[in-house]
């Protein structure tokens, strides 16, 4: 063996210390958290855009932060965003008219009051006189009617919710609006939670004037991309797409902070899992996004002081069976399977707390009917049902296409378990893993649409008509949300005739009608409502873990009424 | 002059090899299932907004005429909008494609610092336990995807020792320097701001180490056995023989001519980081061009897809050039060869 020369090693092994000090260097640096007093007032303006260093020297209190990873990308523009990041981040930087409640009901909000003709087709809404923009401009009527006209020109976002139905908005005075619609309904009221109001003034003055929208260009959707004109709790401070969006306290809000309320939210755009459990390890995010693994919440738990906080949703895992392909077109297959399916197995797999699905929608929305008995796996009443199945001798000729969406890996298990019970009547599933984009190209049509789809689906809004339309009215047919394509004329009036009516124990009764034929006719497997899980620090007062807030999709995040107690 | 013409002629063959990527790019993105402006605006939209983004991106026209669209107003500089950010893809890629070739930049430092350094070590130590260990390295760093590396990092530096920040750029408390380059650490430097510097210098070490330990290993295997394989050559013998010292003929005479395949590798393997980072990056929440690219094709985001690929690939050619000029510099028969056929 050749003798080695010590030298050159050395200088390297020197080197690469150095290197990794350098490396290392800031760490003694940066402002700590931990150096902030439990009830430290919010630092200033001034303070906050200081640089770090000078702002180490000089011993600024850290403000309260409320960090919270989300599935990205967050569209801020109100007429734009519909997701979860975009949702929650829009009722944190603007106001809506009404505000929902952990009832199901709503509350009011920038209208302090509001009044229904005889007719149930005018609303007539008072506004609050005290709210002001973030650019201190005050919020008048006409601010209602500019962001109602936005939405609907834009047509995107929240734009179907909202606009549905309605005749005109307009200002009478410059605190009253005045809503006329084509013909009563119970979703209008809740539907204004998502109708966001912008300040005109500061939209104009950034609007391009090259656009498709006409005389209103571009309607600033390029600035209000990365900018809001709301007059929210908190406003931007900065948005950096694809990063993060951290929002500021606004000070001169109408509304009341909780006690602790944060100063600064930052929603992070990230769901990997490893950077997740390391933000959380080292105490920089408080709340965790919801699409972490099982077995990555199992860790998220093990970290000292971090809780699973499980939290209701009007989410069902539906297994889409198609109504009109052989051999699910014949209702005694379909009851075959559904009583052949094992929904405990299927429960378990999932989250604690996780529940199956009683009927054709989530529990949590107003007018779903408890009394449902939902299918319980009975071998003996599927064996039954199968024989009357027209197919029933020859199954081997219709194999069952099940499509699961290869973006949800989890969605696996239970495809093998449908697949491993259906073995057991003589049914045969073929399962095959497709890619979301594929998914929605093939459910477009009925020819291409698979025997099984399974996939998520929720509710826009707390009410069980809404969710009847979006899954089995003939609207839906042709995009994902229904792959059973009941095409059912008489169910569709039915559906319409219950949403019209607004006497809420009429209109449950007949939700209740339409909800108990879905389930006789077994047009679906709804397999269990999905909860909404993520990690939460224990220093954080999280109301929606309390069951304290609405379900509507971002409202958990309100930060307004979110406290932080973090050290 | 010939080098000009030299890199003249590279310059034309890599548009040929553009405008051939972008039709392939093109036709690839456009036979991906989906509807692409159904899919910006989500399934509950109303169809006549469907069709308002269609007629804006031409989508109802025949192919040919899309690319015909499109080559047009890209040729100006225009890669139309981007369905997921509602932006200009120019402004999306201007705001991405720095903080990409940052994250590149430093992949690149290290790996040919610790990659050169690591097949020197082994070719001068050949055999020893230092030559073992350096084979080792190299052969797990070519076998392990960088995203492996990442998820490692991120839980040995991040987790468990907390030495390293896991997301971002720059501290939450650290001011972002004003724009000029838009490399952040760059832009520090120049406004003389260091503690910024050094902090970004932190952020961005566990990612690029991650993204430069596949080149680490290439260049460290490569470097060694070119050097072993030139170290039995007769004019190494011969300077030995003529008493010229061991550190000379390392650094002179064999690693300069050694170096010429190592630096071809490295060249592609750099530009490639560009494009394969985007699991990295999205680790440790990296605004990079590769990411956005990710996030394009899985909400099939046309314009954004063919824009980015097309850096890409103009990245790709650039590196090439940069390495056929440094390879011409490094060996005199390229540079003779290449004035000869001229």
């Amino acid at each position: 063996m050749s003798k080695i020369n010590q030298k050159p090693l050395l200088l390297t092994l020197v080197m690469i210390i150095s290197l990794f000090l350098t490396q290392c260097a800031p760490k003694a640096t940066p402002v700590s958290q931990s150096t902030t007093e439990e009830n430290a007032p919010a630092v200033s303006e001034s303070q906050e855009e200081a640089p770090a260093t000078e702002a180490a020297q000089e011993g600024t209190a850290a403000k309260r932060v409320l960090r919270v990873t989300f599935s990205w990308p967050n569209r801020i523009d109100p007429a734009v965003g519909n997701d979860y990041a975009s949702s929650s981040s829009l009722l944190n930087l603007y106001d809506s008219l009404i505000f929902p409640n952990a009832q199901g009901g709503v509350d009011p909000w920038l209208a302090e009051s509001w009044t229904i003709s005889e007719d149930g087709k005018t609303y007539t809404f008072k506004l609050r006189q005290d709210v002001k923009f973030h650019d201190g401009t005050p919020l008048k009527a006409s601010d209602v009617v500019f962001s109602y006209d936005r939405l609907k020109n834009i047509g995107e976002g929240y734009a179907y919710l909202v606009t549905a139905g309605v005749v005109s908005v307009t200002a009478p005075d410059d605190y009253t609006v005045e809503i006329t619609l084509e013909a009563p309904t119970a979703l209008f009221l809740p539907s204004l939670t998502r109708l966001y109001v912008l300040n005109e003034k500061l939209v104009r003055e950034n609007t391009k004037a090259e656009g498709p929208y006409g005389e209103n260009g571009d309607y600033a959707k390029e600035w209000l991309q990365t900018n809001d004109a709301g007059s929210g709790a908190y406003k931007v401070k900065e948005f950096p797409l694809e990063q993060y969006l951290l929002m500021e306290k606004n000070t001169d809000w109408w509304g009341t902070f909780a006690a602790n309320a944060p100063d600064e939210v930052r929603f992070i755009g990230t769901t990997e899992a490893v950077t997740v459990r390391s933000l959380m390890e080292k105490k920089e995010l408080e709340i965790s996004d919801q699409w972490q693994s099982f077995e990555a919440y199992e860790a998220l738990e093990k970290i000292q002081d971090v809780d699973i906080a499980v939290l209701p949703s009007m989410t069902t895992f539906y297994y889409m069976v198609n109504n009109k392909k052989a051999p699910t077109d014949d209702v005694h297959c379909r009851r075959a399977m559904s009583y052949a399916f094992d929904y405990d197995a299927a429960v378990s797999l999932e989250w604690p707390g996780t529940k199956q699905t009683v009927g054709p929608i989530p529990a949590s929305l107003a007018g779903h009917d408890d009394s449902i008995v939902p299918y319980k796996r009975d071998l003996d009443k599927a064996k039954e049902e199968l024989a009357q199945c027209k197919y029933a001798s020859e199954l081997d000729k219709y194999p069952i296409e099940l499509h699961w969406v290869a973006e949800v890996p989890d969605e696996e298990k239970w495809a093998l378990l449908f697949q491993s019970n259906m073995a057991e009547i003589g049914m045969k599933v073929e399962i095959t893993k497709v890619p979301w984009l594929s998914m929605v190209e093939n459910t477009s049509k009925l020819e291409t649409s698979p025997s099984i789809a399974t996939i998520y689906v929720s509710s826009d809004l707390p009410e069980a008509g809404l969710m009847l339309k979006q899954k089995y009215h003939s609207s839906t047919n042709g995009t994902w949300q229904q792959n059973e394509w009941l095409q059912d004329s008489a169910l569709d009036s039915a559906i319409d005739e219950a949403l019209a009516t607004l006497d809420d124990a009429e209109r449950y009764a007949k939700y209740s009608a339409i909800q108990k034929q879905l389930v006789d006719n077994a047009v679906s497997l709804w397999l269990y409502d999905q909860v909404e899980k993520r990690a939460v620090r224990s220093c954080v007062d999280f109301p929606a873990a309390r069951n304290e807030t609405s379900m509507l999709m971002g409202y958990y995040f309100f930060a307004a009424n979110i406290g932080v107690n973090c050290p | 002059m010939s080098m000009i013409r030299f890199i003249f002629r590279r310059i034309l063959y890599s548009v040929f090899v553009l405008l051939g990527l972008s039709i392939v790019i093109f036709i690839i993105a456009r036979i991906m299932p989906g509807d692409p402006a159904r899919m910006s605006v989500g399934a509950r939209a109303p169809q006549w907004v469907v069709d308002r983004i269609r007629e804006q991106m031409h989508l109802n026209e025949p192919l040919v005429m899309q690319y015909f669209y499109w080559v047009s107003d890209a040729a100006q500089g225009d890669f139309g909008l981007s369905l997921i950010t509602q932006r200009q893809v120019t402004d999306d890629i201007k705001e991405f494609l720095p903080a990409s070739i940052e994250l590149a930049f430093y992949a690149a430092l290290i790996a040919s610092t610790l990659g050169i350094g690591l097949g020197i070590l082994s070719a001068r130590y050949k055999d020893t336990w230092v030559d073992n260990l350096g084979r080792i390295i190299s052969y797990a760093g070519v076998v392990t995807p960088s995203y492996i590396f990442a998820i490692l990092f991120i839980l040995l530096f991040g987790f468990a020792l907390k030495w390293f920040p896991v997301i971002g750029r720059l501290s939450d408390d650290v001011v972002t320097p004003r724009i000029i380059t838009g490399l952040v650490s760059i832009d520090a430097l120049i406004q003389g701001q260091f503690h910024t510097f050094l902090d970004s210098i932190w952020h961005i070490a566990l990612p690029a180490l991650a993204l430069a330990m596949g080149s680490i290993a290439q260049a460290a295997r490569i470097t060694r056995s070119s050097m072993a394989d030139n170290m039995n050559k007769d004019y190494i013998a011969a300077a030995r023989a003529l008493g010229i010292k061991e550190r000379e003929i390392m650094g002179r005479f064999l690693l300069k001519p050694s170096l010429i395949p190592t630096i071809s590798i490295l060249g592609l393997d750099i530009a490639s980081i560009l494009s394969v980072a985007f699991l990295v990056e999205s680790i440790f929440n990296w605004p990079g061009l590769a990411r956005y690219g990710m996030n394009a094709m899985l909400y099939k985001d046309l314009n954004a897809i063919s824009a980015v690929i097309l850096v890409f690939g103009a990245a790709f050619a650039l590196m090439n050039i940069i390495v056929d000029i440094i390879i011409a510099q490094l060996d005199p028969r390229i540079r003779l060869r290449s004035s000869r056929s001229d």
